[in-house]
């Protein structure tokens, strides 16, 4: 008798044979195929009865949901949008290039025509006098002020008389300033030219000179001259 | 598919993932119980059927729609699991079954069992789980998730092929050589079976 291999009996147990009834006519008459058949039947049994735990599935889909991208036309839509965004972008970085050029070009023109630029509140000063000269006119309006800063009572005649003098060449210094372009520092000679005229023409009376003294003070004039003068200096230092 | 499902891929392709609920409503016990059978547990379970659903979700686009979705998910299902039981095989020291006195299936162990116990009491007590589970323990994934399938959740063989995508033969082979494994490792307890 010709008995079935293991792999027959299974496939009949699992109701995959291509031969059941033949299968189990055999068996009816072989004890050792039926002894194995039975077998495998009891193993089947024994994984047959493992429940299944219920999940839950609400949990589930909550956990799920917060991982789901948007699907859809969004990509093609993301893809459009970005060629969309890509000529103003350009256009942006474009404008950004011309003024990051301007300034720089701004910036080294500046720094070619005012360096050293000085703020004492009243704008910028420019350290670079155009006229050479301008050092000793400088240098003699601070002493003069310094002076008139630091006494006491109405003014001497000498220092009337220098106060005169300065004023001629200061309207000079105030002209050539303007005509180069160096506004800042026509703009500190203009107001030493008003103390300076106020020196020259006002009465002998000691609010009179209290008056010009705060002023000089509050309006920052002797350390705008003094700037302007220490810069000249160095000018002509680094220049010999 | 029906008309809800299909109107559900038409919305989820639409963007309202919201939509893939309707889905998730009619195919998740399923997916649950194909992940169970081949992990063989709740917890990796879980963790294949979330991937799952996750897996076809992102696959969307290119489901055809003249196929059944609860087919695609399911084989979808059946290859996350078996992948996640073949990382596990990897990793020796998970869920690896310790001998201990006292067996616990919360802890993962087992007792040898001994010849003065009855089979049929072996069997039918507390420890036939644990069995159970070191016999299925000693499968391929391959022929855990062919026997799970074919026996448990009486798949049709082409449809396991189709799933694990080997063919028919293969996939009975593989039924067969489960069966086979699991009946020589309970043998030695079971005393009845021979």
């Amino acid at each position: 008798m010709k008995h079935f291999s293991e792999e027959d009996l299974i496939a009949y147990q699992l109701h995959d044979s291509s031969n059941e009834t033949a299968t189990r006519r055999h068996l009816e008459e072989c004890v050792e195929c039926a002894t194995v058949s039975e077998s495998i039947a009891e193993t089947l049994r024994a994984f047959s009865a493992e429940p299944v735990p219920k999940l839950d599935l609400e949990r589930n889909w909550q956990r799920l949901r917060g991982n789901l991208s948007v699907l859809g036309d969004d990509q093609p839509k993301r893809v459009g949008l970005r060629w969309k965004l890509i000529w103003p972008a350009i256009g942006l970085a474009m404008v950004a290039l011309l003024v990051v050029i301007f300034i720089a070009l701004h910036g080294s023109y500046t720094m070619k025509t005012r360096r050293n630029v000085a703020i004492n509140g009243h704008g910028p000063l420019t350290t670079e006098p155009r006229d050479p000269a301008i050092a000793d006119h400088l240098d003699s309006a601070e002493r003069l002020l310094t002076e008139v800063n630091n006494t006491q009572g109405p003014l001497d005649d000498i220092t009337r008389e220098q106060a005169h003098h300065l004023l001629l060449k200061n309207a000079v210094y105030v002209h050539a300033a303007r005509e180069s372009g160096d506004m800042a520092q026509a703009a500190v000679l203009e107001n030493l030219g008003r103390v300076l005229t106020t020196l020259d023409n006002e009465p002998e009376t000691p609010h009179s000179t209290w008056r010009l003294r705060l002023e000089m003070n509050t309006s920052g004039l002797l350390l705008d001259i003094r700037i302007l003068r220490q810069n000249d200096d160095g000018n002509q230092g680094a220049a010999q | 598919m029906d008309r809800a499902e299909t109107e559900a891929i038409r919305e989820v392709l639409g963007g309202n993932r919201d939509a893939y609920r309707v889905l998730m409503d009619r195919h998740f016990s399923s997916v649950a119980r194909v992940a169970f059978r081949i992990t063989g547990n709740e917890e990796d379970a879980e963790e294949v059927a979330q991937e799952a659903f996750l897996r076809a979700y992102n696959k969307l686009p290119s489901f055809r729609q003249d196929s059944a979705f609860s087919t695609w998910i399911v084989r979808i299902t059946m290859n996350t699991a078996i992948n996640l039981v073949e990382r596990r095989n990897r990793d020796l020291s998970y869920r690896a079954p310790r001998i201990a006195d006292e067996p616990s299936a919360a802890e993962g162990t087992v007792r040898v069992a001994d010849g003065q116990a009855g089979p049929e009491g072996e069997l039918l007590g507390r420890e036939a789980a644990s069995l159970r589970e070191t016999a299925m323990a000693a499968l391929t994934p391959m022929e855990r998730a062919a026997f799970t399938m074919r026996h448990m959740e009486e798949v049709p063989m082409s449809e396991i092929a189709e799933a694990l995508n080997i063919t028919v033969n293969s996939a009975k082979q593989a039924v067969f050589r489960a069966v086979s494994k699991l009946r020589r490792s309970l043998a030695p307890v079971a005393g009845g079976l021979r």
